[in-house]
C-alpha cells in the first residue's frame, strides 16, 4: 500500500465510522433507482433524436453545442479543474508523491467530463440526425462528445500545470465562440448546403471522426495525467479555497460573497493606471465608477453583446420561427428531438413564452452587470457613508448604465429574432429602448437585495415541497422587470398590427416602475 | 471652542442579553479628541456605534451635533466614521478613490496629491485596493475620511495594521485636524497613538466610562 491510501485511511478512521453494508447497500439502492428514473427520459431522448435533421436548424444547433463546449472549458478553468478536497489541502505540502494525492480529484473529473461529453453527444445526434445506421451514427455522436468533453478539461489540466498552455486555452475559447457565431451564420443561408453534406456523411466517415477525436483525448488526457505531477501546489490550493467559497455561497445561497472574492482576486492581478475622475455633478460621480469598470473589463461588454444572439439560436435551433408560420414539424424533420433538448414545447404560444423568458431574462443579466456599485453600497455602506449623498439621487445615477446595457441588449436580442423570422416585423427596438427604465430598477433591485431569509416558511405543493426563501430571493428583481416590460411581453406574445399604443404604455409604465422604486429605496442607506 | 459636538447621558446597551454599556455619560466639545480605551469586549465599538447611529441605545440621552445621531445621508456630511468593512469599489485604483471623494465634496480639505503624499500612498497610487497591504488600505480608507471636510471623526482602531512610524505621522494630522476645529473620538489599543494626538483619555471597563488624567 503507497503512503497516500494509508494516510487517508488513518484520517478516515479517527474522522469517521467505518463504512458498513448498509452504507453500500444505501449507495447501491441510490444508483439503481436513479438509473431507472433515468433510464425511461433517456431512450425517450434517444428514439426522439434519432431521425432525419432540419437542414433549416442544424446550423444553430451546432453553435449552440459549440458554445456549450466553449461553456464547459470555461467553467473547467473557472473552478480548477484539479480542485483537491479541502481535508485533502494539507497533503499537497507534504512530500507524498502528488499525482497519487490528485489520483481522486482527477479520476472524480475524468467521470464528470465523460458524463458532460456523453450529453454533449447526444446534443450533437439531436442537431445532425440519424436517418439511417442508428446505432453507428449515435456511438459516433457520443464518442465525439465524449472526446471533445474529455480533451477539453485534458486542456484545462494542462493548463493548470503549464503558463504557456494557460496563455493558449483563453484565445481557444474565443476561438470557438467566434466559430460559434460563424457556424450559426453559414447555417442561416450559404453555408446550408455544406452542413446538410456534413449531417448526411456516410456513417463510416463520422466513425472515423469519431475515432482520431477519442485518440487525440487519449493522448491529451494521458498529458494531463503526466502534468498533474508539475501543477504547483498555490494554483491547486487556490482552486480548493475556490471551490470551496463556491459550494458555500451555493449552501448558503449567497452569492454575493463569491462574486466580490472573485472580483478581488481579479483586480489583485491587475496593473492599473489612473485617469482623472470626470467633473460631474455629485451624485454622478460615484456612478461613474461602474462605467470606468466596465471600460476595464472590456471583453465583458463584448461578450455580453455577443450573447445577444442566444435567443435567435435557440429559437432557430428549436423551430420557433416555423411555428410562426407553419405547423411544427411540417418539414418532416426533427422537431421533438430538438424541442426535447431545448425544453420547448411544441406549440406556438409555448414558444412566443420561452423567447419572452429568454429576452427578459437576458437583458436582466445584462442590466445587472453594470450595478457593481449599488451591490457594494448595499453590501458594504461604510463607503457610501463616507460619500454622504442622498440613495435615492445616486441611486437615479446609478440607473443609467444598467438601462442603457440592457436595453441595448434587449434591442440586439429582438433584432436577431426578427432577423432569423421568429418575431414578426415591426418597431421593435423602440419598444426595447422604451424599456431601459424598467430593466435599471429590476437590475438595481437585484443587485440590493438581501441574502437568502432561510427562516421563511416552506410551502407544500403537489409538485413538492417549496422553500419560500430562496423563491423570493430569486424572484426578486425579475418582479420589477416583468412588471416594468409587460406592454413588450404582451406585443411578444400577440404580437400587434399597431405598436403606437404599446410603446407609449412602455415608456409610462418603465418610468413609473423606475420612480417607484427610487422613490422607496430613498429611504434606505445607499 | 466650548461648542458641545458629543453629550451622552446615562446610555445602556446590551448585546444578546449581556449588558455593554451601562450609564455612559460623555461630554466632548469642538477641536477636541477623545481616546476610548480598554480591554476587548469593553464596548469601545459599541459606543462608537451608537455616537454614529448605527445602534440605538437602549435607554439614555444621546446628542451628537445637537441632535439624536441617525444614519442619514445628511448626518454624515458632517460626520466620517472609519471602520473595520471594506470601504472601496473593485476596479478603481488608489489615486481615483481619492479623486472620487473630493469629486462629491467640494471644497475638499485635501487634494488627492496631497493625501497621497501625507499617507504615504504615493507609490502605490495605481493599485488597486485589492492588491493593497492591510495597512496600506487602511491608510488608504482613513486618507479618503481626512480628504473630506467634516466636523467630527469617529475612528475605531485606526491604528489597525499601521507601522509605528505612520502611527506617530496619523497622530500628527489628528492634531492637525482638531486645530482647524474638528472633533475626534477614537477607540483605540494604543496609548502611545492616544497621547501623541492628544486625546483625553476615557477608560471604559465594565460597561462604564471614566476619565483619566
Amino acid at each position: 500500500m503507497s503512503p497516500v491510501p494509508e494516510i487517508r485511511a488513518f484520517v478516515r478512521s479517527r474522522s469517521r465510522r467505518p463504512r458498513s453494508w448498509l452504507d453500500h447497500y444505501t449507495a447501491g439502492l441510490g444508483l439503481a433507482v436513479t438509473a431507472a428514473v433515468l433510464s425511461q427520459p433517456a431512450s425517450a431522448l434517444l428514439t426522439a433524436v434519432t431521425r432525419e435533421a432540419d437542414p433549416s436548424r442544424t446550423g444553430a444547433g451546432i453553435a449552440l453545442v459549440m458554445l456549450a463546449w466553449a461553456g464547459l472549458l470555461a467553467a473547467a478553468r473557472t473552478l480548477g479543474p484539479v480542485t483537491p478536497p479541502s481535508a485533502d489541502a494539507w497533503l499537497l505540502l507534504s512530500p507524498l508523491d502528488r499525482r497519487a494525492v490528485l489520483r481522486r480529484p482527477a479520476g472524480v473529473l475524468l467521470a464528470v467530463s465523460v458524463a458532460a461529453g456523453a450529453v454533449l453527444g447526444v446534443g450533437l445526434l439531436a442537431v445532425l440526425g440519424a436517418p439511417d445506421h442508428t446505432a453507428v451514427r449515435s456511438a459516433a455522436a457520443v464518442v465525439l462528445g465524449v472526446a471533445a468533453a474529455t480533451g477539453g478539461t485534458a486542456l484545462a489540466v494542462l493548463a493548470q500545470a503549464s503558463r504557456t498552455v494557460d496563455a493558449w486555452a483563453g484565445p481557444v475559447v474565443t476561438a470557438t465562440v467566434a466559430l460559434a457565431a460563424a457556424v450559426a451564420l453559414l447555417g442561416s443561408g450559404p453555408g446550408r448546403r455544406l452542413l446538410t453534406a456534413a449531417a448526411t456523411a456516410p456513417p463510416t466517415l463520422g466513425a472515423a471522426a469519431a475515432a482520431v477525436s477519442a485518440a487525440l483525448a487519449a493522448l491529451l488526457v494521458r498529458r494531463a495525467w503526466v502534468a498533474l505531477d508539475r501543477i504547483p501546489a498555490r494554483i491547486l490550493l487556490a482552486a480548493t479555497a475556490r471551490t470551496g467559497r463556491a459550494a458555500a455561497s451555493a449552501v448558503t445561497m449567497d452569492p454575493g460573497s463569491l462574486t466580490w472574492s472573485a472580483e478581488d482576486e481579479h483586480w489583485r492581478g491587475r496593473v492599473l493606471r489612473s485617469r482623472r475622475w470626470p467633473a460631474l455633478p455629485a451624485p454622478m460621480a460615484p456612478a461613474w465608477q461602474d462605467w470606468r469598470r466596465l471600460a476595464r473589463r472590456p471583453w465583458r461588454p463584448v461578450v455580453l453583446l455577443a450573447a445577444a444572439v442566444l435567443p435567435a439560436l435557440a429559437a432557430q435551433a428549436g423551430g420557433a420561427s416555423r411555428t410562426a408560420t407553419a405547423p411544427a414539424g411540417a418539414g418532416g424533420g426533427s422537431p421533438e428531438a430538438v424541442a426535447v433538448l431545448a425544453g420547448q414545447a411544441g406549440t406556438g404560444a409555448a414558444a412566443a413564452s420561452l423567447t419572452a423568458g429568454l429576452v427578459l431574462v437576458g437583458a436582466l443579466a445584462a442590466a445587472v452587470t453594470g450595478t457593481s456599485g449599488a451591490r457594494r453600497d448595499g453590501d458594504n455602506p461604510a463607503l457610501a457613508r463616507l460619500l454622504g449623498l442622498g440613495p435615492r439621487r445616486v441611486l437615479a445615477a446609478r440607473a443609467l448604465l444598467p438601462g442603457l446595457l440592457g436595453a441595448a441588449w434587449l434591442a440586439l436580442a429582438l433584432a436577431g429574432l426578427s432577423a432569423t423570422g421568429a418575431l414578426a416585423a415591426g418597431p421593435w427596438w423602440p419598444l426595447a429602448a422604451l424599456t431601459a427604465p424598467a430593466l435599471a430598477a429590476g437590475a438595481l433591485r437585484t443587485a440590493r437585495r438581501r441574502p437568502v431569509d432561510h427562516s421563511m416558511p416552506v410551502i407544500d405543493t403537489p409538485v413538492g415541497a417549496i422553500p419560500t426563501g430562496p423563491l423570493v430571493w430569486a424572484m426578486t428583481g425579475i418582479d420589477l422587470t416583468v412588471l416594468g416590460c409587460l406592454p413588450l411581453v404582451v406585443a411578444l406574445l400577440f404580437p400587434p398590427a399597431a405598436f403606437g399604443g404599446f410603446l407609449a404604455v412602455q415608456a409610462l409604465l418603465g418610468t413609473a416602475v423606475l420612480s417607484a422604486y427610487l422613490a422607496g429605496e430613498g429611504k434606505r442607506p445607499a | 471652542m466650548t461648542e458641545p459636538i458629543i453629550v451622552a447621558r446615562g446610555v445602556e446597551v446590551a448585546l444578546g442579553g449581556n449588558p455593554v454599556l451601562r450609564g455612559v455619560d460623555l461630554d466632548v466639545v469642538r477641536g477636541e479628541a477623545v481616546a476610548v480605551t480598554g480591554p476587548n469586549g469593553a464596548g469601545k465599538s459599541t459606543l462608537l456605534r451608537c455616537l454614529a447611529g448605527l445602534r440605538p441605545p437602549d435607554s439614555g440621552e444621546l446628542a451628537v451635533l445637537g441632535a439624536p445621531p441617525r444614519d442619514v445621508p445628511a448626518f454624515w456630511r458632517d460626520v466620517a466614521l472609519v471602520g473595520d468593512e471594506p470601504a472601496w469599489y473593485p476596479g478603481l485604483t488608489v489615486r481615483e478613490h481619492l479623486d472620487l471623494m473630493g469629486a462629491v465634496h467640494t471644497p475638499s480639505r485635501l487634494e488627492a496629491g496631497e493625501a497621497l503624499e501625507a499617507f504615504g500612498l504615493g507609490p502605490r497610487a495605481d493599485a488597486a485596493p485589492a492588491a493593497l497591504s492591510t495597512g496600506q488600505r487602511q491608510r488608504l480608507l482613513l486618507a479618503m475620511t481626512l480628504l473630506r471636510p467634516s466636523r467630527l471623526l469617529l475612528l475605531d482602531e485606526p491604528e489597525r495594521g499601521l507601522d509605528a512610524g505612520f502611527r506617530g505621522r496619523l497622530a500628527e494630522i489628528l492634531v492637525r485636524y482638531t486645530a482647524e476645529g474638528g472633533t475626534v473620538v477614537t477607540a483605540t489599543h494604543d496609548p502611545g497613538l492616544a497621547a501623541a494626538a492628544r486625546a483625553r483619555s476615557i477608560v471604559l471597563s465594565s460597561g462604564r466610562a471614566r476619565s483619566t488624567a
